[in-house]
Formats: structure tokens, sequence, C-alpha cells
């Protein structure tokens, strides 16, 4: 059973939602169309880069959850809570971000997942695409690395 | 917002890049307000202050005791980086990779901090005068 998530920003998606789909605005922020309203667990114990990195997805139209430690996206992901895409940063709050994402695909999670994170080196990164991350991004998360990963998930 | 407004706010932004202080991602973060949320560069910001004051705090705590502990203090600097970045302080993230250097020389702490300050009185008087433009375009 899907896991109901709190509403993103209602007002201002619904205003970008047509017929078609959803447009984004701005000059960085890569226009893009989506097909489907996606949605997205974010895993970060830093209040500001989960701000940001909701509300880039939120001008997406991505419906989001945010947690900022990893007791809870494990409970949540054991819970059945079903998203189209998990973000996770490697330095988190009870358990470190290589060990959630572990535990999260032991549990048999099959979305994109996608490690976002703000210094690291190459073992760390080969650790993370070892155990089933798809993509390793260096924070700030951005529209170049996000929408071709939305794109993909949105099956264009 | 009136011409003078705009062109003032233009200059004061556009300083901050051209002296380092601001990259790209702050302009993404502006881009990202709109009418549903208006205030949102302004919130974040405070927020990273608020958050990375508290790193700083951390950080200090760290660095008076005895032994350092170098694991906790890397992952301190990761979430002041990770948060920095997030906002576009280009100054503050790029000497955030070359504190360890300075940790060895003793004066890491003063000179983030140093940073983190000028940044601060950088983004307050861009905020005031967004303010101010905003007066003059009611007035």
């Amino acid at each position: 059973m899907a896991h109901t998530l709190p509403s993103s920003d209602q007002s201002s998606d619904q205003d970008k939602w047509d017929s078609g789909g959803l447009e984004c605005k701005g000059q960085l922020l890569i226009k893009i169309v989506m097909r489907n309203r996606l949605t997205a667990l974010v895993v970060d114990g830093d209040t500001t880069c989960w701000v940001q990195e909701q509300e880039l997805l939120h001008s997406y139209g991505v419906q989001t959850l945010g947690v900022d430690n990893s007791r809870d996206a494990v409970d949540l992901i054991a819970s059945d809570a079903e998203f189209n895409l998990i973000i996770i940063e490697k330095i988190l709050p009870v358990l470190n971000g290589l060990e959630v994402t572990r535990q999260i695909c032991e549990i048999g999670v099959r979305c994109k997942m996608l490690e976002v994170t703000a210094c690291s080196g190459e073992s760390e990164r080969q650790a993370f695409l070892a155990i089933g991350v798809d993509v390793f991004i260096e924070k700030p998360l951005d529209p170049e690395h996000l929408v071709p990963i939305l794109r993909e998930v949105d099956g264009q | 917002m009136d011409r003078y407004g705009m062109q003032n706010q233009i200059a004061c932004i556009r300083s901050l890049f051209d002296q380092g202080y601001l990259d790209e991602q702050f302009i993404q973060l502006e881009e990202l307000q709109d009418d549903a949320n208006p205030n949102f560069v302004q919130e974040i910001v405070t927020l990273f202050y608020t958050d990375s004051t508290r790193l700083i705090q951390n950080i200090e705590l760290t660095l008076n005791s005895r032994p350092i502990n170098f694991s906790k203090l890397d992952d301190y600097m990761h979430q002041f980086k990770g948060s920095s970045s997030s906002i576009g302080a280009k100054k503050v993230t790029s000497e955030c990779a070359v504190f360890r250097q300075y940790c060895a020389a003793g004066n890491a702490e003063a000179y983030i901090k140093q940073e983190h300050a000028i940044l601060r009185k950088k983004l307050e008087f861009y905020f005031q005068m967004m303010g101010q433009a905003a007066v003059a375009q009611t007035t």
C-alpha cells in the first residue's frame, strides 16, 4: 500500500499543471514537460540541503517527502511506502548513508536511487554504486543532473 | 520595482558574484522563488545561517577538545560544505575544502568564521536592498 505523502506546493503545482504535462520555468531551471506526477523521498540531515532539494523537485512537479535521519528512512521504506526516486546523503544521523542504502536495497526497493553528497572520493563513489545506487552526484543537486533522471523515470 | 531599484539590486548581486562570494547556485534559488513561495531565497539563506552557526559551534568544540576527533570534524565540514554549496556560497564552500590545511596550522576555525561572517554581512545588505526596492515599488 502506498504511503500517503504530505502534499507539496499544491496551488503552485495546479497553476503549472495542464492537460499534457508539467512545464518548468526559468533559465537555469531546464524546461521539460513531465507526463506523470512523480514522487521522491529525500533523506538528508542538513535542513538547508533538504529544503533546496525538495524545492527543486517541486519545481518539476515532483511530490516529495523529506526525512532527516536514516532510521526514519528505513522505517518508511519497510512500511511499504513507494517512491519513484530516493535521494540520500552520505553523512546521516543514526546510520551512515551507505548502510541506509544497503538496508533499503535489501528490503527490495527497485526505484531510482541517487546519492547526493558534499564531498567524497572515488572509493566511496564505487562503494555506493556497488550496493545499488544508480547515480552519484556532488552537491548541490542541480537541473543538469536531475533532469535526465526525471526524464528516464517519467518514461520519456 | 522601479528602474533605479532594479539597477541597484542587479549591481549588488553582481558584485557578490564578481567578488566570488556567490555562484550560479544562488541564481537557481532565485529562479525557484515564485508567487507561491515569494520569500524562498531569504528563508533558505536564514535557514543556512541558523544551521551553519550551530555547525561552527560544534566545530569549535571539536577543535578545542583533546585529542581532536578528526572523524567528527570531517563530518561537520562535510555538512558545512554541503549546505553552503546548496545556497551558492562559493567562497565558504571552497574554503571548506582547504580547511584541513589550516587545521594543521591551528587557525582554521578563525578563517572559516571570517568568511562566514563576511558573506552574512553581504547577504544582509542584499536583502535590505531588495526590501527597499519592494517599498519603492509600492510608493
